[in-house]
This record gives structure tokens, C-alpha cells and sequence, in this order.
């Protein structure tokens, strides 16, 4: 016909929209046509004109009712699923009780772990245009990246051509901050007066630093952090209100806003004095910088202007800046870079969880579709569509899962707050994590895709074969029908059985190597040692023998305790890791020595008693040593200072010092020899080896062995400032200490804060605080997935006891012993299982490879491991079998036999 | 409008639609072709209103048992041609069937009082 022809391609696609809008012209068409035949077999034009109406009928109702067809139908059929669904779950509570549970269980847990990728990774630095922000270090003679330099620093901000801008800041230091009554400690971070200006923030209260009041003198102003001021001011106004840090007033001036965290947490920020006084000796590395790239400059291009600019200061300073060459690192991957793959993994885990949640729910709707099948039949044949009964099987499911989102994100709500409420959360939480807009329709979006790939399964059992063979299959035949459902229903199990080893694995690996770190050795005896440090303010402790006071004092007033064994005072304790730089060893030729870092740490004489570190060579650090070291450290001092710029200073020969070293120095630099005599370079001036210490994991746990060099704490009470830690060594548990060492500390200075008490135990605990969270997490994901798997086979084999119950009771009736029956039902349980932990094998040695960037000190594919985990599940699937192995032995054959 | 005019019986709902599906299967029609054929065939003895023959159209469009497009009609006019789909077509087979079983169900039930009535 022609007229097909003429369907053009826009009205294909049209009329399988909404075809009404050209309803009127189709009608009017239809009333020409009837107007001509009346006109033809012989009316009066008027009379077919009317005639022709009425034929017709109401034009408008016509059109009216054509229309409501397409609007209406589909939400009409929407509302009667949903009624018939819901009254459907109403009568079948403890399904839907069961199903919403278990969606809310596998979508509250992905939701919860979402919300944290979501935040952690997916989601941009909450500053003004953070793509073109920069996080910079500097390389050095070792190998990596370090803080920056003071002066290098200076020297890249006057030079670049493609910075908008960058700001110099400090690590933070914890400050006695007081409003004139009791001290409490707080974390500060120093900063070029800019900082917020870079970032793209400002204060939500108040104002910023103004440019130049990174000067000494006029940088007594302070920013408080949100949640400093709602602790310690109760968010009173405070705005040119004064405060006392470390003995000195500083002027509140802002606000920085709730959600403003940068980098390391911080109470408050005051600007730092970029004079040369702290921005101190070319070769030294302490700083942080961050900038922004000028619009439209390239990270590449960044890169090579400063590198530029570090190769010219290298040639400028070959001493001091050897190899010295900038690292710019966008600031979000600076941030989350370490996170991505322990979260992912989370995500991973989690999403499996959910899978199994997941087929745990089509299983009970397989089961519940068997007993459903007539009505389904019925339905069937009545009229109803095959479309029409899937719609109605996935609208149920739908709603199941969408009733289990909303339990599940109120559960992913409550688990985010409890994230949150964490004190030391291991994540960094720069960015704000929370259930937002975004997290909810993910939430919505999973469940509904779980709805309806779960709910896909048992709807598409209705092939209208079978439902045809179940109309006429009056009663439940003796075999029992449907096999393929049967087979699906296994093919689940066994899903679930894998999906759950491979999580069963996941979480072994991760705590085979909780255990393995917390067991590994740390080189000190953590029992019983409570540690705490002082930051002595420079105002009331302006120079080394004001500190030594304190110190000496404050040692002498704790060790009068009964409880307390030993005590010491150091720069550094194992774990936290410290300051470190190069020595030169008198005779030795190995250039590769001139790129070894050495860790410094400087400790009064009992450190080694308290740590009980073993002495293994030589003598330990005593007091003379310490009155000599602080004698030739204040020389020193003035000797720099005195040349303050000019370069190299000759160190008078007297001026010398001793050191213990530890085995992994005298390992490296004398070669196994006896470095006990022996002498090295250090700041030009010569240092005498008395002795040699055990190797302490000064680090973290998880960090090679570092050379290492202790000397005695006066040299660091010199240029070092007034900060260190104290430990005591306690015969009783050490927090029952704690008043007495805070009455002690008090009573010598009340306007001094014990800054994060802790056991040595809880600082090493801290250390793996990361791996201990993830497999806690990947932990509970695993036994949650174990419970679902044990429910799901539970469920199946109960389901096939009932449906053969029969079957058994004509076997029992023949003379089959009940040990027959029951091995008939294990059997087929173990099969499954089985099979599921085959497959579950071979995804556990994926999931294992994927995590291998996380593990420590266990392989991907750790046999010890497997075999637990495949031992637990085997048990608990026997388990999850026996008990409806156990009722299909008590099955009566002439109770049996009778039923139906 | 009156039960019964000139002999003309009324038609149930739903079969209207049966009536559309049967007419298109002798090829794509318009609705006024539509009307006038259902009345042809069943030699005018069935009354189509031809306003309800509208919405019924709509409704085997959504079913998705027709499809519609613009076509020229024999008087060169614009119209809408619809025509039946595999679906549809297998919907009026199934239709048929039905029907079928329930007109010899209803005539097995009404024989014997006529039969009753006889002897």
C-alpha cells in the first residue's frame, strides 16, 4: 500500500510516545469522511453534516477518554501491583520480614561503605577550584619525598611564573592554649598569612590573615577551628577576644566554618613567621607548602618551571642541595592517593555481601513462588498476561528491596555517625562524609537493581508451559515438580557458598595480618610504659637550662612514685616516628653512605631501662654525658650563630659528643665491624660511638628498620625548643598513673597541659589502626555474608526435605533406615557446598591478589589461611544441612504417605 | 441512545477491541475504514459508536497490539492508518479461542432448557 510508504521516520518513533496530540486532526479526518458518504448516497450537505455528528457521538468525551488511556493506564496498573504486592507481603509476614531484613542488611552496608568512597574518593576537595592545587615537597640525596626547606621555599615563591600563589605551613604543634583558668592542649598549625586565600576558603566568622602578618611581632592572631570553638568558648562570640598559647597572647580574629578541615586536624591556625630565624638553615626540612597553579598552567608545566628554579639552586648551593629538586603532586591524590585501594577493596567486599544478601532474598521467592505457582496459574489463566505476571513478581521484589533501602539507609545513616564519632577515624576526613543526595540515589539505584535482577529470577520460572502443566497437576506429584526450579535454587546456593568464601578469605588475609603486625617485633617492651609530652612555651622556658629544670624536676617528682619503675625523657618515642639526616663515618668509602638517612633521637639515661631496649655492645647515655653534651651543644649554638649566613663553620676540635647507636647504624656503617670507639661527623662536629642498642621500630610497624643514633636530650633542648615525650615505666597498670603524673606536672607548672596521654600499647595500636579498621569491616562483611550463606542453604535443604516429604516416607515405608535418609539430604548439601567453595577458591585467590597491596606478612594465597576459612564454612554448612537432614529422619511414612 | 435500534445489538466491552483486531487483519485502515468495515461484515447488525472506537484504539496501542502512522487515504486525505502486530495478532488467536470455548460453553448450558421446552 502507498500510504505505508509514507510512514516517515519521525512517526515511528513518535507512536510509540503518547500519539494524542494529533488525536483532533484523526477525528475531524473521520468526520470528513463519513460527511462525503452521507453527501454520496444522497443527504443534503447540511443533513450528512449532522448526521455524521451524531454517528459520531460526543467528539469531546471522545477524545477525552482517548487521552486518559495513555495517562492514567500506567500508573492505574503500577497502584494495583503495589496494592496487590503489599497486600501480598501483609499476608506472608515473616517472609517480608525476612526478605527486608536481609535487602536492608546487604543495601545499609553498601550504602554505608558508599557514602565513605563517595566522600573519601568520588567527591572534589571542598575549596574553591581544587584541580589546580597543589600539594609540593622536595626530593633529596635519599631517595623520596621530603618537607621543604625554608629558604628553597622562598626562593621557588619569588621565582615561579606559574603559580597564582603558595603557602608555607608548619606540621601542627600542640600548645598549652589557656583563657586564663585551666590549660588545655591544643593542636596549632602555623601558616603563611595566605593559607585560606590558596586553599579558596574563609573563615565563616571574622576575617582572614591579612598579607604581612607572617611576621614575628605581628603574628599574634589566631583562627580557631569550628569545633575549638564550640568546645572551649561554647560558641560565644569571641572575635577580637585574646588567648594565651605557650605564654603568649594571641587575638582571635576568625572562624574558620564547621566543615573546614585541611590535611593534619587542627584547633587553631596562627600565621608563621616567615623570617629567617624560623624559616632556619637551607639544608634543613621541615615544611609543608601548598599552591595554586595560575589558571590555565598545567601540572607539567608547574613541574618543569620549578624544577627549573630548584636546578639553579642546586648549582647556587651544591652543599646543601644536592639532588634538591621540587615535587608538585596534585593536593586530592596527595590526600586520598593511600585510600583508594583499601576503600575500594571495602566496596568490593561490600557489594559481594550484597549479592549474596541478594540471592538470598530469590531464594525465598523461589521458595515462596513454588507455593505460589497455582495461584499464579489461576491468574493466568483468567487472562493475565506472562508480561503482565512478571510485572506483578518484580513489582513485589522491587518493593521489598526499596522497603529494605529505606531501613538500610537509615542503618548506613546511623553507621556514618558512628564513623564520625570515632576519635581517631583512619580515613582521612578532609572532605565531609555523610549520607547525602548523591549516596541516597545510589542507595535507591542499587536496591531497585537488586529488586529486579532478584526478582527477574523466580518471575521467569513462569513460562506458561509449566503453568499450564501446573493447572492440571491437581496435587503435588510424588517426584515432586519442578527440577529446573530446583536446579536454580542450587545454582544459588553455591553462589552464595563462593560469594561467601572469597569474603571468608578476604578477611582472613587482612587478619593474618592484623596478627601478624601486632605480633611482629617492635624492639621495645610495651608493658606497662605510659608516654605523654610538654611543649614548654619559650616565653617561661626561653633557653636550655630553663628546660633541663623543668625536665630534670619533672623526672625526679614522677620517680618518687612508688608506682613508677623508671623514667626518661626523649624527642621521640618508637612508632611516631622523628627527626633524621645524614652522618659522615670517619674512614668509611661507600658512597652509597652519603644518601643513608639516620633517625635522631635524644633521650635522658634511663630510655633504654624504660623501653628495656637491650644495651648489646658498649655503655649506655649517662649524666655526664648529658652535662657535656648540653656544655659543647650551647657553644655549638653560638658558633652558628654567630655565623649565621656566612656558610661553613669550622667546629673547634674540643667540641665533641657520644652517641649510642642502634645495630642496624653499625650494620650499615661499619659493615658488621665493632663500631663501639668509633667516630662520625655529625652537624661538623665528631661524635663517639660508646655503644650499641637493639633496633626499635621507630616508624610504624610497617616501615623498614631505620638507622638509628640516640643522644643525649640537652642537645635538642638547645635548638630544638621545648617539646618532648616522657615515659614512665610502671609497676601497676598505667593508666591507674595518669593523676599522679598530672598532679606532679601541675604542681611544677600550672600553666602546663600533658599532651595525649597513652600506654605504649595504645601508640603501637594507633599504628595499625588502619589495618585493624579494615579488617574489622571486611570481618563483619564476612560473617554477615556466613550468616546469609547459612541461611540460604538452610533454606534449600529444608525446602527439599519438605517438598520430598513424600518421596521419604514411601523410602522409610520400603525399608530405608533413617541414616539413609539423612545421608540422602546431607549429600546433596555437601555437593553444593562443595562445588560453591571450588568456585569460591578461585575468587578468594582473585580477591587475595587484588588486596596483595594491603596484606603484610601474608601471601595472597596464604594456604593457613584458605584452609581455616574453608574449615569454618564447611561447618557451618554441615550445620546449616544437619538440621533438616535430622527432620527428614523423624518423617512418619504414614503421615507422609497421607498428605495432601 | 435506546437498547435496541433496528435489530442492532450493542456491543460488550472488550469486544470492541476483538472487533479492531479482526478488521486489521486483512491489512492497515483507518478508523472511519475501521467503523464502517466491523459494520459491513456483521451486515450492520452491530452498532459501532464510532467516538468509542477511539479509546479502544488508544488502549491497543499501549498494549502495543497495533501501531499507528500518517498515511493518504483513497480520497487523498491525511488519516491514520493502524495496523496489527505480531503481538496483536497473536492475541486475537488467543482471543478467538476464548471466545470460542465460551460461546459453546454458554450454548452447552442454554441447549438443554430449549431441548426442556421441546419435549
Amino acid at each position: 500500500m502507498s500510504a505505508r510508504r509514507e510512514f516517515s521516520k519521525l512517526e515511528q518513533v513518535v507512536r510509540h510516545g503518547r500519539p494524542t496530540g494529533d488525536l483532533e486532526e484523526e477525528i475531524r479526518t473521520h468526520l470528513e469522511m463519513q460527511e462525503q458518504e452521507n453527501r454520496e448516497a444522497g443527504m443534503t450537505p447540511e443533513e450528512a453534516h449532522y448526521s455524521a455528528q451524531r454517528q459520531f457521538g460526543n467528539v469531546t468525551r471522545a477524545m477525552e477518554r482517548s487521552r486518559e488511556a495513555w495517562s492514567w493506564r500506567f500508573l492505574e496498573v503500577l497502584l494495583q501491583d503495589l496494592r496487590f504486592g503489599a497486600r501480598q507481603l501483609r499476608n506472608n509476614k515473616s517472609f517480608a520480614a525476612v526478605a527486608v531484613l536481609t535487602f536492608a542488611l546487604g543495601i545499609g552496608a553498601t550504602t554505608a561503605v558508599f557514602s565513605v568512597v563517595h566522600g573519601v574518593l568520588l567527591q572534589p576537595l571542598p575549596y574553591g577550584e581544587p584541580d589546580r592545587l597543589v600539594d609540593l615537597r622536595e626530593t633529596e640525596v635519599a631517595p623520596g619525598n621530603y618537607p621543604l626547606s625554608g629558604p628553597d621555599y622562598i626562593d621557588w615563591q619569588a621565582q615561579n611564573r606559574t603559580l597564582a600563589g603558595s603557602a608555607l605551613y608548619e606540621w601542627p604543634e600542640t600548645m598549652n592554649a589557656s583563657n586564663g583558668g585551666e590549660p588545655v592542649t591544643a593542636t596549632v598549625v602555623h601558616a603563611q598569612a595566605n593559607l585560606f586565600r590558596v586553599l579558596g576558603v574563609r573563615p565563616q566568622a571574622g576575617r582572614d590573615f591579612s598579607t604581612g602578618e607572617d611576621a614575628e611581632g605581628r603574628n599574634q592572631v589566631a583562627i580557631l577551628s569550628y569545633g575549638f570553638w564550640q568546645r572551649h568558648f561554647g560558641g560565644a562570640s569571641v572575635l577580637g577576644q585574646g588567648m594565651i598559647l605557650n605564654g603568649k597572647t594571641y587575638t582571635i580574629v576568625g572562624v574558620m566554618p564547621r566543615w573546614f578541615r585541611f590535611l593534619m586536624p587542627a584547633d587553631l591556625w596562627t600565621p608563621l613567621d616567615m623570617g629567617p630565624k624560623t624559616m632556619g638553615a637551607r639544608g634543613d626540612h621541615s615544611f609543608n607548602a601548598v599552591a595554586r597553579l595560575k589558571p590555565g598552567v598545567t601540572l607539567s608545566a608547574a613541574r618543569a618551571d620549578l624544577l627549573g628554579i630548584s636546578q639553579r639552586l642546586e648549582k647556587q648551593y651544591p652543599d646543601q642541595n644536592e639532588k634538591t629538586y621540587a615535587v608538585l603532586r596534585p593536593l586530592d591524590d596527595v590526600l586520598t592517593g593511600g585510600w583508594k585501594t583499601p576503600l575500594l577493596i571495602l566496596l568490593g567486599a561490600v557489594v559481594l555481601v550484597l549479592l549474596v544478601a541478594c540471592v538470598n532474598v530469590a531464594n525465598l521467592q523461589l521458595a515462596r513462588a513454588s507455593t505460589r505457582h497455582r495461584e499464579m496459574a489461576v491468574r493466568a489463566s483468567l487472562g493475565a498476561g506472562r508480561g503482565r505476571l512478571l510485572r506483578q513478581m518484580l513489582t513485589e521484589s522491587v518493593l521489598l528491596a526499596l522497603a529494605g533501602a529505606a531501613l538500610g539507609v537509615a542503618f548506613a545513616y546511623w553507621c556514618v555517625q558512628l564513623l564520625q564519632s570515632v576519635k581517631s577515624l583512619p580515613i582521612p576526613l578532609v572532605k565531609p562524609i555523610g549520607v547525602d543526595g548523591t549516596v541516597l540515589l545510589f542507595a535507591i539505584g542499587v536496591s531497585v537493581l537488586a529488586g529486579v535482577l532478584f526478582g527477574l529470577a523466580p518471575a521467569l520460572q513462569f513460562s506458561e508451559r509449566s503453568l499450564n502443566a501446573e493447572l492440571h497437576a491437581g496435587t503435588q506429584s510424588v517426584l515432586s515438580a519442578g527440577h529446573g526450579r530446583q536446579m536454580l535454587r542450587d545454582g544459588l546456593v553455591v553462589v552464595e557458598i563462593a560469594l561467601t568464601l572469597a569474603l571468608l578469605a578476604g578477611a582472613g588475609l587482612l587478619l593474618r595480618s592484623f596478627a601478624h603486625l601486632r605480633n611482629s617485633e617492635t624492639g621495645v617492651d610495651a608493658h606497662n610504659v605510659l608516654t605523654t609530652s610538654f611543649n614548654l612555651p619559650e616565653a617561661t622556658y626561653p633557653d636550655q637550662t630553663a628546660r633541663r629544670r623543668f625536665y630534670d624536676q619533672l623526672l625526679a617528682r614522677v620517680t618518687a612514685s612508688p608506682a613508677v619503675a623508671a623514667a626518661a625523657v626523649s624527642s621521640e618515642i618508637p612508632m611516631r616516628g622523628g627527626s633524621n639526616g645524614y652522618i659522615k663515618v670517619d674512614g668509611a668509602t661507600d658512597p652509597a653512605l652519603a644518601n643513608q638517612l639516620v633517625g635522631w633521637n635524644f633521650i635522658t639515661p634511663d630510655y633504654f631501662r624504660v623501653l628495656r631496649i637491650p644495651l648489646l655492645k658498649g655503655r649506655g647515655l649517662t649524666a655526664t654525658d648529658a652535662e657535656q653534651a648540653a656544655v659543647n651543644t650551647q657553644k655549638l649554638d653560638e658558633l652558628f650563630k654567630k655565623a649565621q649566613g656566612s656558610g661553613n663553620v669550622q667546629v673547634p676540635p674540643d667540641i665533641t659528643f657520644v652517641a649510642v647507636i642502634s645495630q642496624a647504624t653499625e650494620r650499615t656503617f661499619w659493615k658488621g665491624q665493632d663500631a663501639v670507639g668509633r667516630t662520625y661527623e655529625w652537624n661538623g662536629a665528631k661524635v663517639t660511638v660508646v655503644g650499641v642498642a637493639g633496633d626499635v621500630k621507630e616508624y610504624g610497624l610497617r616501615a623498614k628498620i631505620m638507622p638509628q643514633a640516640y643522644m643525649p636530650l640537652p642537645v635538642v633542648l638547645t635548638y630544638g625548643g621545648g617539646g618532648a615525650h616522657l615515659t614512665l615505666k610502671t609497676r601497676i597498670a598505667p593508666e591507674a598513673v595518669i593523676p599522679t603524673l598530672r598532679r606532679e606536672a601541675k604542681a611544677l607548672d600550672a600553666t602546663l597541659a600533658p599532651d595525649r596521654l597513652q600506654t605504649l600499647d595504645e601508640v603501637i595500636a594507633e599504628d595499625t589502626q588502619d589495618v585493624s579498621f579494615q579488617a574489622f569491616l571486611l570481618g563483619a562483611f564476612a560473617a554477615l555474608a556466613l550468616v546469609l550463606a547459612a541461611i540460604g542453604l538452610y533454606g534449600v535443604m529444608a525446602y527439599l526435605v519438605n517438598q520430598r516429604t513424600r518421596e521419604i516416607g514411601i523410602r522409610m515405608a520400603l525399608g530405608a533406615e533413617p541414616g539413609n535418609v539423612l545421608s540422602l539430604v546431607m549429600l546433596r548439601g555437601t555437593r553444593l557446598t562443595l562445588l560453591g567453595m571450588v568456585i569460591g577458591a578461585a575468587a578468594a585467590f582473585g580477591l587475595g591478589r587484588a588486596m596483595s597491596s594491603v596484606l603484610y606478612g601474608v601471601k595472597a594465597s596464604d594456604p593457613l589461611t584458605f584452609a581455616c576459612v574453608a574449615l569454618l564454612l564447611a561447618a557451618v554448612a554441615l550445620a546449616a544441612s544437619l538440621i533438616p537432614g535430622c527432620r527428614a529422619m523423624k518423617v512418619d511414612p504414614i503421615i507422609a504417605l497421607r498428605y495432601d | 441512545m435506546g437498547k435496541k435500534q433496528n435489530g442492532r445489538i450493542e456491543l460488550v466491552y472488550g469486544a470492541l477491541d476483538m472487533l479492531i483486531l479482526q478488521t486489521l487483519r486483512w491489512g492497515p485502515a483507518h478508523g472511519h475504514g475501521i467503523a464502517k468495515s466491523i459494520e459491513r461484515t456483521s451486515d450492520d447488525a452491530l452498532k459501532v459508536d464510532h467516538g468509542s472506537l477511539y479509546p479502544a484504539l488508544q488502549r491497543l496501542l499501549q498494549e502495543k497490539w497495533i501501531t499507528a502512522g500518517w498515511g493518504v487515504s483513497e480520497n487523498k486525505q491525511r488519516a491514520k492508518y493502524y495496523r496489527l502486530t505480531p503481538a496483536g495478532r497473536r492475541k486475537l488467536a488467543a482471543e478467538t479461542s476464548r471466545w470460542e470455548r465460551f460461546v459453546e460453553a454458554i450454548t452447552g448450558v442454554l441447549k438443554p432448557t430449549v431441548e426442556e421446552g421441546e419435549r
